[in-house]
């Protein structure tokens, strides 16, 4: 029988979410152009060629080496693309994706990454248009809602903010608002104004965020109602402590 | 000596924390409800900051443009909003002007809040304010200030006339 990857246990909507995303089995919900993802992330300017940091790998001659014979590069690497980086911002009240789940969903499913998790942020650093396409399967699909999530390199703010009256996270420099039902950005992820509107889609409603969202929350769904979660938790916990400890038996 | 206005002990304090951060039309409309109030002596708004441009990053010193950062009227005088409104802090001088602060708030919030009373505004000078204002001359160590009402209000280090609004200041407690 083949192996099936088991990626988290739990039967509530939560833990059936962070499935998903770590398998990267997640509805695409919108659509973003390249050029307009690279505005965004305001790295080069939209249709530039890439800048390297060093030559294509074809081209270096590289030494004998096994694991470079085994371990194909990726497409930004084999390039010699410059390492860059996005960080997305999420909302605690019942923002698609938590911090751990964009760096599970990344490490498992993208390669050459560099994932930082932090309590109300996610960074990632990767060649650059390894990057652009991580981004767009983040920005495209149900892991992100515009609404309740931001693509911010600087002055994150918001995670553990209340919403605003329009349902939308804080954002301190604006960088994407409201506008007529749908979220507009109109600077790049440094606060950096760029020379286009772009339309993020429609943000998601209370429920539907309540439904995709894989955060536990008392108000929603909560940690302790999931009680395979709990006891896998709780084996995990008891486990690394052992370990600590170094057990003869 | 005679002070122009004091804090008393006797006030009470109400914190107003909305369940979403306010649009400057809801903060507008809320500020102006609680002034009509019979009994409110002072009040402070505080939330998140929206800076005039970008303070760190690689875009330092862009201006920022925040659609909330606008001019509000509150009982007929305007000034700048430098944050999004999270709480209002609310001091009143009788017990009936909180049941009217709680009918104010319902009248301005289309959603629900929260009405907490505790000690929230500092009422007595601390060694900062000492610092700050020093004190009246060689021979009196109290406080220099014409009005006490004005301790607590902004931050230690904040500039008074950009953060402070005095609405009907000739009427003292």
């Amino acid at each position: 029988m083949a192996y099936k990857p088991q990626y988290y246990p739990g039967n509530t909507s939560v833990a059936k979410n962070r499935r998903k995303h770590m398998s990267d089995d997640v509805e695409k919900m919108r659509d973003i152009s390249d050029e307009d993802l690279t505005a965004l992330l305001g790295h080069r300017a939209p249709g530039s060629d890439y800048p390297s940091t060093h030559p294509p790998l074809a081209e270096m001659g590289e030494p004998d080496c096994p694991v470079r014979e085994v371990v194909e590069p990726t497409p930004g690497a084999a390039a010699g693309d410059r390492i860059r980086y996005a960080q997305f911002s999420d909302s605690m009240y019942n923002g698609p994706s938590v911090p751990y789940w964009r760096s599970y969903h990344c490490a498992i499913n993208f390669r050459g990454v560099d994932p930082g998790t932090l309590s109300g942020r996610q960074v990632n650093e990767m060649r650059e248009r390894d990057l652009e396409e991580y981004t767009k399967r983040q920005a495209e699909t149900e892991m992100t809602d515009w609404g309740l999530a931001g693509l911010r390199g600087c002055t994150v703010h918001g995670h553990s903010l209340r919403l605003q009256e329009d349902g939308t996270m804080f954002d301190m420099l604006d960088r994407r608002r409201l506008e007529g039902g749908v979220m507009v950005m109109d600077k790049d992820q440094v606060g950096v104004p760029i020379d286009r509107k772009v339309n993020l889609g429609k943000p998601m409603s209370e429920s539907e965020a309540a439904k995709r969202t894989t955060i536990y929350r008392v108000d929603n769904v909560s940690f302790r109602s999931d009680k395979e979660v709990v006891e896998h938790v709780q084996k995990v916990w008891e486990l690394r402590t052992k370990y600590g400890f170094v057990p003869k038996a | 000596m005679v002070r122009a206005a004091k804090v008393s002990d006797k006030l009470k304090q109400i914190r107003i924390f909305p369940q979403r951060l306010l649009l400057p039309e809801t903060a507008e409309k809320l500020l102006n409800e609680i002034d009509s109030v019979k009994g409110v002596v002072r009040m402070l708004i505080s939330g998140k900051n929206l800076p005039r441009t970008i303070t760190c990053g690689p875009g330092t010193g862009k201006d920022v443009n925040h659609p909330d950062r606008i001019i509000i009227h509150v009982s007929g005088c305007a000034f700048e909003l430098h944050v999004i409104v999270g709480e209002v802090l609310v001091e009143v001088d009788n017990e009936s002007a909180v049941e009217e602060l709680k009918k104010a708030c319902e009248r301005a919030l289309p959603f629900s809040f929260e009405l907490k009373r505790g000690y929230f505004i500092k009422t007595k000078a601390t060694l900062t304010d000492y610092g700050k204002y020093g004190f009246k001359s060689k021979f009196d160590e109290t406080i220099n200030l014409e009005d006490e009402r004005m301790l607590g209000m902004v931050d230690p280090h904040a500039k008074l006339e950009t953060n402070l609004c005095m609405v009907r200041a000739g009427e003292n407690v």
